[in-house]
């Protein structure tokens, strides 16, 4: 019993911690592309780690830990209130994006010259990473993008190393911006490496 | 208590204006923001106060920045078209300013001796990206190179987020900084990558 309590604690603040992170970037993401579908998305999120957050908090509550382990155990606690902060903070930017506030220019240099850009493709049919999982598809060694969140039709995917991708996925990477042309062929099957080699 | 807090207070200085662009001030906030979290988990992973001090540290640097930000905004705006274009800005700096707020109060569960529960530990494992510190002992193949030369982040896929020398931190290091015999790096990437680089550092 005392096993199963630990093993939910660990998996609920993992949860918490990948969330809101996850939520930061894809908050950044909706400004850069001033998407209100995103920024929609981390309010979801918000909600999400906002329930969340009160199981975590109830299971470390309730583990029955002894009074001299009570300062790790609040350790726990502070560290949840942490995430939940930093998903506030990530909420009130899509928020900005909801409103339709225009976002100024100077927005948009912030975040790509914090070497980072943000870039959507769709899975096609014909794209080596059909069939792959996360894990074996290797994105951000073949182009130097990792995947902060797959779209699914209406469902939002977390980026898990063993979430197959499928055609028709939407793909939401950031990375480095010269990795950008390459993620895209990634996805769309086009002008694999070979033909790039013989070009050069 | 009282004392402390009133000490506290008169360490607050008096921030005067400086013509800075919102660029850059944004810049440096958004970039500060984003490291403090990862070093605030590192200073939590590897219980370290130094770590934890330094985050303390930046999150009064950042603090600083934002009331600078907020100065500039304000002559920024001329008229209300001004203001409202200027208002996400403003708001993408508070959220940036509270995300370093965060970091700073791991930091204090640290520095104030709260436990780190071994479950926090775990949870770093579980998480793709990790964090790593590593030693870089004399002889070691990095002494000499810079962080541009290594190109980590490409060949390894990881980055260095931080550099400890003697008893001095560098936050944020730049490509062109070299690394020396005794250096700790705090590096963050993937488990492979970080295996792979501590090797590199042992090696003698």
């Amino acid at each position: 019993m005392a096993e199963k309590k630990f093993k939910r604690i660990l998996k609920d603040l993992v949860n918490l911690k990948d969330t809101s992170e996850l939520m930061l970037n894809l908050a950044y993401s909706a400004l850069l592309l001033n998407s209100k579908e995103l920024a929609d998305e981390v309010l979801k999120l918000e909600e999400y780690v906002d329930k969340l957050h009160t199981e975590f908090e109830l299971a470390v509550l309730s583990s029955g830990f002894k009074p001299e382990e009570s300062k790790n155990f609040l350790g726990l606690i502070r560290i949840g209130v942490v995430t939940e902060e930093i998903a506030d903070a990530a909420a009130e930017i899509a928020e900005t994006v909801l409103r339709g506030l225009k976002p100024h220019p100077v927005l948009k240099m912030v975040i790509e010259e914090a070497d980072e850009t943000v870039s959507i493709a769709r899975v096609s049919d014909k794209s080596p990473l059909k069939g792959k999982t996360l894990r074996e598809a290797k994105i951000p060694d073949k182009s130097g993008m990792w995947v902060l969140v797959i779209k699914r039709g209406e469902k939002w995917i977390r980026p898990r190393p063993d979430v197959m991708i499928k055609a028709g996925d939407i793909l939401i990477a950031s990375g480095y911006s010269e990795g950008e042309e390459d993620f895209e062929r990634l996805a769309s099957g086009e002008a694999p490496d070979e033909d790039k080699s013989f070009r050069e | 208590m009282i004392w402390s807090a009133i000490k506290a207070m008169a360490d607050l200085e008096r921030i005067r204006y400086k013509p800075v662009t919102i660029r850059e001030l944004l810049v440096e906030i958004k970039n500060l923001s984003e490291l403090m979290i990862d070093l605030a988990y590192s200073a939590a992973l590897f219980d370290s106060r130094e770590l934890a001090k330094d985050v303390l540290d930046l999150e009064k640097h950042v603090d600083t920045l934002a009331y600078l930000l907020n100065m500039n905004l304000m002559i920024a705006a001329r008229d209300a078209e001004d203001a409202e274009a200027l208002l996400g800005a403003f708001t993408v700096a508070s959220s940036a300013n509270k995300i370093s707020d965060a970091a700073a109060d791991i930091a204090t569960i640290v520095l104030q001796d709260i436990g780190i529960h071994p479950i926090i530990r775990e949870a770093f494992e579980i998480v793709e990206e990790h964090l790593s510190r590593i030693e870089v002992k004399p002889n070691s193949p990095l002494i000499g190179k810079t962080l541009g030369d290594l190109k980590l982040a490409s060949k390894i896929g990881v980055d260095v987020i931080a550099i400890r020398r003697g008893n001095e931190w560098l936050i944020n290091p730049e490509d062109e900084e070299k690394v020396k015999a005794n250096d700790i790096l705090i590096a963050r990437g993937s488990k492979a990558g970080l295996e792979a680089l501590k090797m590199m550092g042992l090696k003698e």
